[in-house]
């Protein structure tokens, strides 16, 4: 159960950043409405996901398959460049944060 | 500086903010003890709309994948050297290690982002020449 409540919160997370792309510094409305659900939900859903997994392994997968999940959405959807540098750049941070989280809990 | 150039000049600046209320967020989150205190709830709740309002800002201009990871990036980062203050927590060297590695990608990002030629250069001599150098690849 744990791990699909990652997903779910992993799913919200993505979301978040994708609508608040959209909410246009919260002048639209529907998106900014998401923007708010979503990270409500992804919250709720990863403290869920947290009473099982350890805090730094849960949030280590949570940041770097949202991070990977944005990235690719952005680039296959909203025709955002990607370059190898903004690729290595977006690696070095989402590798840096999973390995904070997973030495935080060693 | 052109106004493109102080255009994603201020979007970055709004990201290190959403980025900071982030840190406010995780580390009020924490204290809130799964929102069983009220006032590390509340102070919960105003981080998550400043961060939210401020990464929408930020995201006007920037690439929602560069912003998320620095958005992301920087929160991970203030929690992890403010939580000794306010929690049971250590900062160790693997974690300093692991810090150093995140702001200099978030620094690479900030450098590497020259948002949206077509628009942002567009009229200048330089426009091909910077939307066609090596590695960059549309999708």
């Amino acid at each position: 159960m744990h791990w699909l409540y990652l997903a779910i919160a992993v799913a919200f997370e993505t979301t978040v950043a994708i609508a608040a792309g959209k909410a246009e510094g919260f002048k639209n409305r529907k998106w900014t409405a998401i923007t708010l659900l979503s990270g409500a939900a992804a919250t709720f859903f990863l403290s869920k996901a947290l009473l099982t997994f350890e805090v730094g392994v849960g949030y280590a997968l949570w940041t770097s398959v949202a991070g990977v999940g944005i990235t690719v959405i952005g680039a296959l959807f909203f025709a955002q460049r990607l370059n190898l540098n903004k690729l290595i750049g977006i690696a070095l941070v989402i590798g840096g944060v999973v390995g904070l989280q997973l030495s935080g809990s060693a | 500086m052109s106004n493109a150039a102080r255009s994603s000049a201020n979007a970055w600046l709004m990201l290190l903010l959403a980025g900071v209320f982030e840190i406010g967020y995780a580390l009020a989150v924490g204290g809130s003890e799964g929102f069983t205190r009220l006032t590390w709830s509340l102070v919960a709740v105003v981080f998550f709309l400043l961060t939210l309002y401020a990464l929408s800002l930020a995201l006007r201009t920037i690439d929602v994948s560069v912003g998320y990871a620095v958005w992301a990036g920087i929160g991970a980062v203030g929690a992890a050297v403010f939580g000794p203050l306010f929690f049971d927590e250590t900062l160790t060297v693997t974690k300093g290690v692991w810090l150093a590695v995140i702001i200099v990608g978030v620094i690479w990002l900030k450098l590497a982002d020259r948002t949206k030629p077509a628009e942002a250069q567009a009229g200048t001599p330089e426009a091909g020449r910077l939307t066609d150098r090596p590695g960059t690849v549309t999708v």
